[in-house]
Formats: C-alpha cells, sequence, structure tokens
C-alpha cells in the first residue's frame, strides 16, 4: 500500500468514531399513539354451565391505553335463549348481570346469548351446546422439587371421560387459607392521650384469618393425544416458602369442559398476554371470540359465550401433614420488632421516639410487641400482630377444621 | 505486411512491364500429398520461373496438395494449386509474384479516377467485378484514413471473376480477458446502413460490399473496437474485446446490454457494478443489492430489514443466487450492508417480472448474480477504504490466457472502534462482519470451461449486553461449461449453501442457554442449450436439491439450570425439476419464449409427523396421533407444472409492448413474524401439514427508446394472485416449536401495480426516477375462527407502500467532480397498534387493532455524495477515486420500527425507533491497480 492509502485509513479513523457513535446510539423515543387509534369495544365474559343457579354474565368496555380501571357495560339487556324456546333474562346488579331464575344448562340444547346494549346496539352469540359433563375425580396434593420453581406442593386435578369427549378443559381455582398473626400479643397498645398510651388486652378476633382469592391465570389442558381422556394436570404449584400453607390450606377446582372454539379462545388470549421471549415476538393481532355485533358489523365485540359442564371439588392440607417436622415458611413481611425511646423532646444518645409511636399505633400501621417497662416499647408491622389488617377474621361457611 | 503492400503499390505504379508472355509455355506435373511450398519448388525447377512471396504465408497453407497436370499453361497450374488459398499471382518475365489477398492489376480500371468518365453505366455484380477493388483508394475520402488505422484486415481471396456485390463474413466476439464469447454486442458499419449484433454464442453475421468496410464494435461495457476489413469474398473473422477497466464512467444501469425494448422478458432490472459507485450509500459502501431497491417493484420492509419485497412478494419468495448457489441472508449488520462483495461482483440480473424456466424455487423473483473472473493476463486487484469497512480483491492468473483466480475480502474494523470508546455501553457491545469469495476459472479449450466460487460470510452482533447473535453462510458452486457442437452447447452445475445462525444467551441468572439453526441444501443441475435454427433456440434441463434442515435446538450453557435442552426434530426434503423452453422468433416483429417447468417436492424422513383430526384446525389440541417415518421414506409429496411465457412485440425499432404469464411454486418457506425480517427467521420446508406456496402473475409491458436511446422511458403492470402464503396464527410463536405447523395459517395473497421508469444514461446528467402505485394483500379465511385474520377478508400486507418514489441522479461537472443525489419517498408499513386494555377473567389483556390497520409514518430520505477522480494519468501506480457521501440529509426521523413495552405501571407504550435519524456523513477512498 502506498503512503496516499495509509494517509487514508488514518484519517478514516476519525471519521470512523465519530459515526459509529452516531450509529449505535440510534434514537428510540416515544411514539405517541393513544389518540388516534382508541376503538371501544364491548368485552363479554358469559359462561353458563350445567349447574343450577342464577348464572352471570360479565359486560365491561375496552379502555383507552393511558386511562385507569375498566367501564363496565350498564343498563343493558341480556338474554340467553334455547332452541328449545326458553329465555333466560339477565338483570344487572353492580356492574354484573345475574339470571332473574337458577336455571341450567342442559344437553342436546342449543343455546345463544343476546345483549341489547343502552345506545342499542345488538350482540349476538353464535349457537353453543353444552360439552360432556365429566366430574372430577379427585384433587391431589404432593410435595415436589420443580425444576423451574423449585420444591413445593403441586395440587393436581384428575378426572376420567370414558366417552372420550370432554377433551379440552379449563380450570379455576379459589383458595382459602388460615393465617394466623404470628406476633399476636394477648395484650394490645392503646393512645389514651396526645402523650399517653395504655396497655389493654388484645381481642381474639384478629389472630386467627381466612383469605381467599381467585385464580385469574388461564389454565387450561387437552387430552387429545392421549389414548384415554384423562387429565392428570397441574392447577397449582405452591412453593414451600409461600406463607399461605403455613397452617391450613383449601383449594376448590372448577372444571369447566370446554369445546375447541372456546378452548383455542383462551390459548389465543394466554399466549398474546404471555411475554415475548428473547428470541421472538408474539404476533400480535386482534382476538376473535364468538359474539358478533349484528347491528354494525362494524362494531368489535371481545369474548367468547360458553356453555360448558361444570364440576368442582375442594381440598383441605394442613403443612404440617405434608412437611412433617419442617419449619414453617416464612411470614410474608417482615415481623422483625422496632424499637421505640417512649420519651418526647430531646434526648442523647438515642432520639426519642414517642410522637412516632403514637403517631403509628394511631394510623393502625403497627401493632404491639412488647415493651421494657415504660422507656422502650416495641412494635410489629400492623399485618405481623392482627391479621384483620389484611384479611377477614369470619371463617367461610365451607371451612373443616 | 504494410512493406510488402507499399512494395505492390510501387510495382503497380510504375506500370511499364511486359506481362504474361511466357505464361503460355506449357508443363507436365505431378504432385502427391506436397506441402505448398515444396509444389512451389516443383514449378520454379520445371518451368524456369522464379518465384517470390512471403514463406510465411506459405507456411500458413497446411493443405497437401495432390494432383497431375499435363500440358497445361504456367497461368492454368497456378490458378488450380493457389485455388484453394489465400494467394494470387501474377507472371511478370519468368517472375511469378505471389500475393496475399490482393491482385495484381495489370491495368488502372477505367474509372479509377475520379474526372474520368466511367466507361460503363452497368449496375449490380457486373459492375463489381469490373471494378477491381483498391484498398486505398478510400484515401481522399474523410471516412478512412489510412495513417490513422494502419492495420487493413484482409477477408477472402481478391477474385477477378467475383459476382457477387455483398459476402458473408462472420465470425466470434470474444472477451479478451476471459476468453469467453460476448452476446448481445453490436457490429455497426461505418457510414453504411448495416449492422447486427451477436447471438449468445458470440457469433455474428454480417452482409458486407466488396470492398473496405470499417466496422465499429460498441458496447456499454467494452471498449469500442474500429476494425477495417478488406472484403474480397466470404470469410470469417474473429474479434476480440476488453471490458472497459475504466471505473470512471458516469452511472450505467443497462439492461442485459441488449436494449430493453429488444428482449422477450419484462420486469428484468440488471445492475452492473461498474455502474453503480456514485450512487451515495450508507456509509459509503457500494451496494449491489441498496440500488436494486431503487428501482419499482423491490422494495425492503423498512431500513435494516434484511429481506426484500418484490412486486407485492414475501422476503422469501426471493432465489438469491452467487454464481448458481443460494445464498440464504444476502445481508450483513441486518441489512445495511450486503453480503455481495462489490468489487468482485459483476452483475445482477433481478427477475422480477416473467422468469426464465430454468429458474425455479421461489415464487416471486430471482437475483442472479455473477462474480467476475479474475484477469488471466496480469495481477490486478482493487480495494476501498471506508468508515466502517474495507475492502480488497484481486485477481491472479494462474495459466496465462487461461486459467486465473479472483479473491476478494472484506471486514469492519467496529470492534476495535467500539472497544476503544468510553462509553460503558458501548465498549461491551460487539458488531461486526467479514466476507470473503475465491473463484477460480479455466477455459481449458474451446469447448470446455470450468469455474468454481466459494464464498463464506459472517456476522455477529449483540443487541443486548446479554446476547449475542451470531450468523453465517456458506456455498460452493462448481459449473462445467462444454459446446458440443454447433448447436448443442450444455453447463452442468454443483451447488451447495449452508446457512446457520446462533444465538449465546449469556445472562446472569444459571438459565444462559445456546441456540441454533442449520440449513443445508446442494443441487445438481444440467442445462443444455439447442440452437434449432434460426427461429428456434430450445433450453431444457433437469435439477435436483437435497435440503437438510435442523430447526432448532437449545441447550443450557450453565450445569445447574433449570432449562431442560430443547432439539427440534431434523427435515429433510428433495426437490426436482424439469424444463423446457422455446425461444421463438415468428417474424422480425413478434419474439415468444414458451416456457414448461414440472417440479417436484418430497419431504423425506426420519419424521415424526403429526397426525390431527379431520374437520378440525390444526392446533396442539387436535393431535390425534404421531406417525413415524424411517430414515429417507417418502413422507408427502407435491408437485406442478410452472408454465413460463413471454412475448415481444415491436411497434417500431425503438417502441416495443410486452406480455408475460408465470407460474411459480415454493416449497420451503420462511417463518419470520417479526415486521422484517431478520438472521434468526428459520426456514421451514412443505410437509404433510405446511402445503407448497404457488403464485401466478401477468405482466405486461411497454418500453420506449427516446432521442437515440438516451432516453428510456418503459411502464409495466402486473397482477399476482398466490396460494398457500404463510402467515401466522394471533399469539403465534414460533422458534423452538415442535408443532409450528399448529401456529401457522396458509391464506391467498393478491398484489398488483404499475411501475414508471424513466431513465436517461448518457449525458452530464444522467440517472433514473422510478414511481410505483401497488398494493399487497392478503387474506386468511380458514374454515374455523382460529384461521381468520380481520375477519376473513383481505388486509394489507406488512409490506404493503402504496407510493414508492425514487429518483438517483447524477451530475458529471468534469472528467473528475461529479455529483450524485438519490431521494427516496415510500408510504409507511402497516403495523398492528395495541389500541386499548380490556379485563377478562379478572386479569387484564391489551387490546390489539385488527391485524395491520394502522401505518407507521412515511419513509422519506435524500442522500447526496461527490465523486472526486484521481488525475487520469496512465502510468500511475494506482487509479483512484474519493467519494464523500451524507446519508439522510434532511435529518428525517424514519422509524425503523415501532414496538410496545409496559412500563411500571402496567401502562403499555409506544416506542419509535431510528437509526440513522441524524445526516450520517463518510468518506471512502477507493483505487485499483
Amino acid at each position: 500500500m502506498d503512503s496516499k492509502i495509509m494517509k487514508t485509513l488514518i484519517l478514516n479513523k476519525i471519521t470512523l468514531l465519530l459515526l459509529l457513535v452516531f450509529m449505535l446510539n440510534s434514537c428510540t423515543e416515544t411514539y405517541v399513539l393513544q389518540s388516534n387509534t382508541y376503538e371501544e369495544a364491548l368485552v363479554v365474559e358469559a359462561t353458563i354451565t350445567n349447574e343450577l343457579k342464577k348464572h352471570e354474565i360479565k359486560l365491561s368496555k375496552t379502555a383507552r391505553l393511558e386511562d385507569d380501571g375498566i367501564a363496565i357495560e350498564i343498563g343493558a339487556s341480556v338474554v340467553v335463549k334455547s332452541n328449545a324456546g326458553e329465555i333466560f333474562s339477565f338483570e344487572e346488579k353492580d356492574g354484573i348481570y345475574i339470571a332473574e331464575s337458577a336455571f341450567r344448562a342442559e344437553p342436546n340444547k342449543i343455546y345463544s346469548l343476546e345483549i341489547k346494549t343502552k345506545d342499542g346496539k345488538v350482540y349476538q352469540s353464535n349457537e353453543q351446546t353444552l360439552t360432556t359433563p365429566n366430574e372430577i375425580e379427585s384433587i391431589v396434593p404432593t410435595v415436589v422439587t420443580d425444576s423451574k420453581e423449585g420444591r413445593g406442593v403441586q395440587i393436581k386435578v384428575n378426572s376420567y371421560d370414558p366417552t372420550n369427549t370432554s377433551k379440552y378443559y379449563r380450570y379455576e381455582y379459589d383458595e382459602t387459607y388460615k393465617i394466623i398473626a404470628p406476633k399476636w400479643r394477648g395484650e394490645k397498645l392503646v393512645v389514651t392521650g396526645p402523650q399517653s398510651v395504655a396497655l389493654e388486652p388484645n381481642s381474639t378476633d384478629t389472630r386467627i384469618c381466612y383469605a381467599t382469592k381467585t385464580s385469574n391465570e388461564i389454565l387450561l389442558t387437552n387430552t387429545t393425544n392421549l389414548q384415554e381422556d384423562r387429565v392428570n394436570y397441574q392447577v397449582r404449584f405452591i412453593s414451600d416458602q409461600n406463607y399461605i400453607i403455613t397452617h391450613r390450606y383449601s383449594i376448590l377446582v372448577k372444571q369447566y369442559v370446554q369445546n375447541l372454539e372456546s378452548y383455542t379462545f383462551r390459548k389465543t388470549m394466554k399466549e398474546i398476554s404471555s411475554s415475548a421471549s428473547v428470541l421472538s415476538p408474539k404476533q400480535p393481532g386482534f382476538l376473535d371470540g364468538n359474539i358478533k355485533c349484528i347491528s354494525n358489523s362494524s362494531e368489535k365485540a371481545i369474548g367468547f359465550f360458553e356453555v360448558s359442564s361444570f364440576s368442582s371439588k375442594r381440598i383441605f392440607f394442613n403443612y404440617k401433614d405434608l412437611f412433617p417436622g419442617e419449619p414453617i415458611p416464612p411470614y410474608y413481611t417482615d415481623c422483625t420488632d422496632e424499637e421505640y425511646k417512649y420519651c418526647f423532646g430531646f434526648s442523647m444518645p438515642i432520639p426519642c421516639r414517642g410522637k412516632a409511636l403514637i403517631d403509628n399505633i394511631s394510623a393502625n400501621t403497627v401493632t404491639y410487641s412488647y415493651n421494657i417497662e415504660s422507656s422502650y416499647y416495641y412494635t410489629v408491622p400492623v399485618e405481623c400482630g392482627d391479621c384483620t389488617s389484611f384479611s377477614s377474621n369470619i371463617k367461610p361457611s365451607f371451612w373443616i377444621d | 505486411m504494410k512493406k510488402i503492400i507499399l512494395a505492390l503499390i510501387l510495382l503497380l505504379l510504375s506500370s511499364h512491364f511486359t506481362f504474361a508472355q511466357d505464361s503460355k509455355e506449357k508443363i507436365s506435373i505431378e504432385f502427391k500429398n506436397a506441402t505448398l511450398l515444396s509444389v512451389i519448388k516443383d514449378i520454379e525447377t520445371k518451368s524456369s520461373h522464379k518465384f517470390y512471396f512471403d514463406p510465411t504465408w506459405i507456411n500458413a497453407h497446411k493443405n497437401l496438395i495432390s494432383g497431375n497436370y499435363s500440358n497445361i499453361t504456367l497461368d492454368e497450374l497456378l490458378d488450380k494449386v493457389l485455388n484453394k488459398t489465400d494467394l494470387n499471382f501474377i507472371i511478370l518475365n519468368k517472375k511469378v509474384v505471389l500475393t496475399l489477398n490482393s491482385t495484381i492489376h495489370t491495368d488502372l480500371p477505367a474509372n479509377y479516377f475520379a474526372d474520368a468518365p466511367p466507361e460503363t453505366q452497368n449496375n449490380g455484380s457486373q459492375n463489381s467485378s469490373e471494378n477491381p477493388v483498391f484498398y486505398q483508394q478510400y484515401d481522399s475520402l474523410n471516412s478512412y484514413s489510412v495513417t490513422k488505422k494502419a492495420s487493413v484486415i484482409f477477408i477472402g481471396k481478391e477474385n477477378k471473376e467475383a459476382v457477387k456485390k455483398n459476402y458473408t463474413v462472420s465470425g466470434y466476439i470474444k472477451n479478451e480477458e476471459t476468453g469467453k464469447p460476448e452476446a448481445n454486442i453490436f457490429i455497426k458499419v461505418k457510414n453504411k446502413n448495416i449492422s447486427t449484433s451477436t447471438d449468445p454464442d458470440g457469433l455474428y453475421t454480417l452482409q458486407l460490399p466488396r470492398g473496405i468496410n470499417v466496422i465499429e464494435i460498441k458496447s456499454l461495457s467494452h471498449k469500442d473496437v474500429t476494425k477495417t476489413l478488406m472484403v474480397y469474398d466470404d470469410g470469417s473473422f474473429d474479434v476480440n474485446i476488453n471490458e472497459k477497466s475504466n471505473q470512471l464512467d458516469e452511472v450505467v444501469i443497462k439492461k442485459k446490454g441488449q436494449r430493453t425494448t429488444e428482449t422477450v422478458i419484462s420486469g428484468l432490472v440488471s445492475i452492473d457494478i461498474e455502474g453503480i459507485k456514485n450512487i451515495p450509500l450508507i456509509l459509503g459502501e457500494r451496494d449491489i443489492l441498496k440500488v436494486a431497491t431503487t428501482f419499482p417493484g423491490i422494495k425492503t420492509t423498512g431500513e435494516g430489514s434484511a429481506g426484500f419485497n418484490v412486486r407485492g412478494g414475501k422476503e422469501d419468495q426471493n432465489l438469491i443466487l452467487l454464481d448458481n448457489a443460494v445464498l440464504y441472508n444476502p445481508q450483513h449488520f441486518l441489512g445495511f450492508f450486503s453480503a455481495i462483495n462489490p468489487y468482485t461482483a459483476k452483475k445482477a440480473d433481478i427477475y422480477k417480472g416473467s422468469i426464465p424456466a430454468d429458474f425455479g424455487g421461489r415464487l416471486s423473483s430471482v437475483f442472479d448474480i455473477t462474480t467476475k473472473n479474475g484477469n488471466p493476463e496480469k495481477f490486478s486487484g482493487e480495494g476501498a477504504v471506508g468508515p466502517v469497512t474495507s475492502n480488497l480483491s484481486f485477481g491472479l492468473p494462474i495459466q496465462k490466457g487461461k486459467s486465473s483466480v479472483l479473491f476478494g475480502a472484506r471486514a469492519t474494523y467496529s470492534d476495535w472502534i467500539l472497544k476503544s470508546l468510553d462509553d460503558e455501553n458501548l465498549k461491551n457491545s460487539e458488531a461486526g462482519f467479514y466476507d470473503g469469495i475465491l473463484k477460480y476459472n479455466n477455459a481449458i479449450n474451446k469447448n470446455n470451461n470450468l469455474e468454481a466460487t466459494l464464498y463464506y460470510s459472517h456476522d455477529r452482533f449483540s443487541i443486548s449486553s446479554d446476547s449475542l447473535y451470531k450468523y453465517s453462510n456458506r456455498l460452493a458452486s462448481v459449473k462445467w461449461d462444454h459446446t458440443f457442437n454447433e448447436k448443442n452447447k450444455g453447463a452442468l452445475i454443483f451447488t451447495n449453501s449452508e446457512y446457520k445462525f446462533n444465538i449465546d444467551y449469556d445472562s446472569d441468572d444459571i438459565n444462559s442457554f445456546d441456540f441454533g439453526y442449520k440449513i443445508d441444501e446442494s443441487q445438481l443441475q444440467l442445462k443444455m442449450n439447442y440452437l434449432l435454427n434460426k427461429k428456434h433456440t430450445i433450453s431444457y434441463g433437469i435439477a435436483s436439491k437435497l435440503y437438510n434442515i435442523s430447526p432448532g435446538y437449545q441447550h443450557p450453557t450453565n450445569p445447574e439450570a433449570t432449562l431442560v435442552a430443547t432439539d427440534i426434530a431434523k427435515e429433510k426434503a428433495l426437490e426436482s425439476a424439469l424444463y423446457l423452453s422455446d425461444s421463438y422468433k415468428l417474424s422480425d416483429k413478434l419474439l415468444i419464449d414458451l416456457g414448461l417447468r414440472y417440479s417436484y417436492f418430497a419431504s423425506l424422513g426420519e419424521a415424526n409427523v403429526n397426525i390431527y383430526e379431520d374437520g378440525l384446525p390444526l392446533n396442539d389440541a387436535t393431535i390425534i396421533d404421531t406417525k413415524q417415518y424411517k430414515n429417507n421414506e417418502v413422507v408427502k409429496t407435491y408437485g406442478g407444472i410452472e408454465p413460463r411465457l413471454a412475448a415481444r412485440y415491436f411497434f417500431a425499432e425503438d417502441f416495443s409492448i410486452k406480455a408475460g404469464y408465470d407460474m411459480t411454486r415454493q416449497y420451503i418457506h420462511l417463518l419470520s413474524n417479526n415486521v422484517t425480517q431478520s438472521p434468526t427467521d428459520t426456514w421451514k420446508l412443505s410437509d404433510t401439514n405446511v402445503r407448497p406456496q404457488s403464485a401466478q402473475q401477468i405482466s405486461l409491458g411497454l418500453y420506449k427508446n427516446l432521442n437515440d436511446d438516451e432516453y428510456e422511458i418503459s411502464l409495466e403492470g402486473y397482477y399476482k394472485k398466490s396460494k398457500n402464503i404463510l402467515d401466522y396464527k394471533v399469539g403465534a410463536q414460533l422458534l423452538l416449536n415442535e408443532n409450528v405447523e399448529t401456529e401457522l395459517l396458509q391464506g391467498e395473497g393478491k398484489a398488483y401495480g404499475i411501475e414508471l421508469l424513466l431513465k436517461k444514461q448518457i449525458g452530464k446528467l444522467n440517472g433514473w426516477i422510478g414511481y410505483t402505485y401497488s398494493r399487497s394483500l392478503i387474506k386468511l379465511n380458514g374454515e374455523f375462527s382460529e384461521e381468520k385474520v380481520n375477519e376473513g377478508k383481505y388486509f394489507a400486507s406488512n409490506f404493503d407502500k402504496p407510493h414508492d418514489l425514487s429518483a438517483v441522479l447524477n451530475y458529471k461537472f468534469t472528467k473528475r467532480y461529479s455529483l450524485s443525489t438519490n431521494f427516496l419517498y415510500q408510504t409507511g408499513r402497516p403495523i398492528t397498534f395495541p389500541i386499548g386494555t380490556y379485563n377478562y377473567g379478572g386479569a387484564e389483556y391489551t387490546l390489539y387493532s385488527d391485524r395491520n390497520k394502522y401505518r407507521i409514518p412515511d419513509y422519506v430520505r435524500l442522500d447526496i455524495g461527490i465523486n472526486i477522480e484521481g488525475n487520469h494519468k496512465i502510468k500511475k501506480l494506482a487509479h483512484s477515486f474519493w467519494n464523500i457521501s451524507v446519508y439522510n440529509v434532511l435529518g428525517r426521523n424514519n422509524p425503523y420500527s415501532i414496538f410496545f413495552v409496559t412500563d411500571q405501571s402496567g401502562k403499555i407504550k409506544g416506542q419509535k425507533t431510528s437509526i440513522f435519524s441524524i445526516p450520517v456523513p463518510s468518506i471512502t477512498y477507493n483505487f485499483k491497480f
């Protein structure tokens, strides 16, 4: 290479430095998409089953991306019709449409849903029939070590359809667990004046509580590639470090036998919302259900009117039965004692915290743990000493100790 | 030679000899397989005449002479003996003077002097026989000067009894460097209305009048050649021509060296790599594929997209061939640079309309890119130093004039720069590529030619600090051309291509993994050509290709990982094709090309094929059985006829209309649910559950040249329908999916458009402007709800950009300075937006719009470049030029992608990324030695 090229090389290195900085600092900015793209659509959650009850249907509206909360569609007329001429009307109560009378979906009848909103739009579902009735056989909790989630309780549901026609299953569960406030004390601290506190006997009502949570993930399984229509599906996995199983735990598993369409609807909904992997994003798009606006084809509706055979089963288990002799899981929040030097004004080297104590007790953010005479008080977060601060102390009617 | 001629002329002018007195002398003589020299010696002894001649003339005459002559005059004897040679004779006083080609005339023709009135007024052949031709009689005419063009080529032997007016002169035009015949070279006779061009074998035939003819050989890609022919009789004359090595031309984009109005194929873009160097491009890189996208009908989804969309076709519908081997990923750096080394590439032919029957396997287009041969005469090369890459290529003769190698290499030095930066983020980034090509060429003999190419490209980059992406192309190609005879030629081609990518995901958690994908294909192909007659040229051939795909593996790299290793089962298939086509010249005006291709595809085991329940959509939940196939067992076959028809009709010499109908089939599909093609997209073969794609296109074009070919205008329209186009279900996850067919939809495609192109090839201002209006739509209307997208109606595809205007203009101020600009406007591509949220079953979900309902902002870009050429001294170490260019002069923030992220508060937000949001200057130094 001649010297000219060498010179160029050196020159170019300088240019390059500048360039690459531009190149790699490629610009990312917020792209405003809210205002012009919002489309209002009716969201319909409608599942009727072969359980005799007042079935419920939920109508809501899509929200703008920047908005919080969901608007309920009120004032609509909702009916479920069958090909036998039955008409089941629903009336709105606190944003939920409840059947006026109890009914159950019956086999060999064709059902459809009709909705007429306040502003006159008419929506209709396609026709659905009841899926094969199929009882849950058993729900089995086992202690396992999962490769992903570690050790814990695996709760599996078993069911069997000898006719081999159920195939597609959706599950929901309600879990209820007993909570014992770990730092509940026989005495509680009450504020008696601007700068005075006193100990009183504590109510036992704040020691034991029950909390119930409903699943909100979409739980689906199918048996199409199995010889027999036999479900053995994990509906729930609870880590052995989760406080909810510390004492006694109950789960009510609800099984909805789906048809392929309703199964696929939920499956797609689940896939769209699951986070995209490093490797490849998900294909986004509008999720089509089986409900259409028949008064205006450009109006959208999201949702699936499903007629499913229903079955549910509840089990209970105690921690000490599944994990005999093992230490209980840590409580969900840190229950370390916090020290308050009970004085007002200035002190050295430990500052006075009498005011803070009174403020916290008044605000019900802490509960009394213990004290050293009247010079030091120790408290814990309220959740540690009073379970009613976050759950209910009313024992559910189904609860068996 | 020159001296002899002069001597003859002197002889002629001093015309006071006594002629032919002794020529009546009778002799008897006998020859038996004697050489001409010995015959002459014999006659010398027998007849006491002395012969005068240049021995080289005699030695050039290899035929042996036999004959028995008795009592024959010397005149008659010599007539007979020299009959088959180019020699003439004159007998002067016991002396016999032999002359090559020319006859020595014993008297001047009556009309030799212009002022002398001609004795006869006869026309035609009579006249020409009476007026012998003297090749210097044109001296006084302006058209020819002996001092300027010294050498005269003699065709045939001068024959005093010449009767014909015109003689047939034919020969081959060959490339001096490569020895290969050059097709479509235009030959014109100066000041006469005679012209022709060479056929695919480089053969030309001219009807020339007797006498001096100055022929000019002109081609845009070659140096002009002027030859002076002295035509006495029918004869042959081969010409060697040289490519224009001078790379200092204006931009020349030409269509196959032939006028666009002339070829039968519509929708062909030919790009001559030499011609594109002035176009301002990103970071000073010459890029053949980027130039392609400035032509109507060829688009990319976005800046930095690796794929092309030709006439509304998907990215996977382009057959990209480098020396006949498939190049799976033709791009570096996610599409910022093409993987084709501009210094070793010779040209690219892009078939977007009519596709010749010898190509197949992709629906929309063929990018046929060929590599140069090395210079077989001397070591030579070129190179460039740019801001991001450096490039060097050189050719080396192995056996002079016969075989050579060409080597080209290119690499980035961005890594070194990144490492030396202070910024922590950049320091840990990686980005780089290199590619290399080696081509061997051996013109074994007249009938055999061998070419071999090896190519490798490698890319690596990291987008986030924890994942390193790598991908590479490897291809090999061997081609043996053989000429059986004048009418039959063939080529046997073997190619092998491999494309693979790999992701090293090295995060801090224990689930680091290594992900990989690989496709390998080998093809053996036989192409035959048969010149049936002047009207019919038949081509036929057979090809067979074996695919092997490893669709993906994911292996944890940490021994304690909880991630389970996944290996998706390999895919294998054989794709074969037979073709036959006839180029039929019905008349001077109408040329048709009838092609027929039959392709056949067999998916092979070993495979486990899912059987889905009848009457239900393909879904994980509808798998009822899995069928196992043994290795090489045929799993599923597909096949079909692919007619390829093209026709051209001349309204006038510079105005033609062309029409085409093409059907194409494709058995391999790219799975990509990114909006733009990315290196991590995977190719999937057709099988039991994935049907092959097919397309039919009709096209019509009008072509007009104006102002003596200074301007070329073309207007082309097309309508294309395709079947089984791949798309994806809402929520599809493609990578590492064992039942990937359950995520796929196969729908109908519809594309149509009008393409207008105006080109000016010559002059100070040159370049082209193209405008396209086109639509590309797709319909996914399966039987089941999950197989419908947008209610089963036609919707815009990801690359539907109705308006597309591009202009590439160059202005040459002086021989050394020129300015070039590149302007691009495109409608923004469609996108699916999140349009709201909703609550279902107690969880919040994002609501997306209908597929591709919205569009991103329009794309507008202007680039400007200045080329400064080194001085034009011939004796210089290296010829060089500088290219200074600014990319995106307007600084417009063209979106590269728009994506959606969920922030901490659970709100979805749109983000727009631009790659080059500010003007990007660059400077490149190019040299040639």
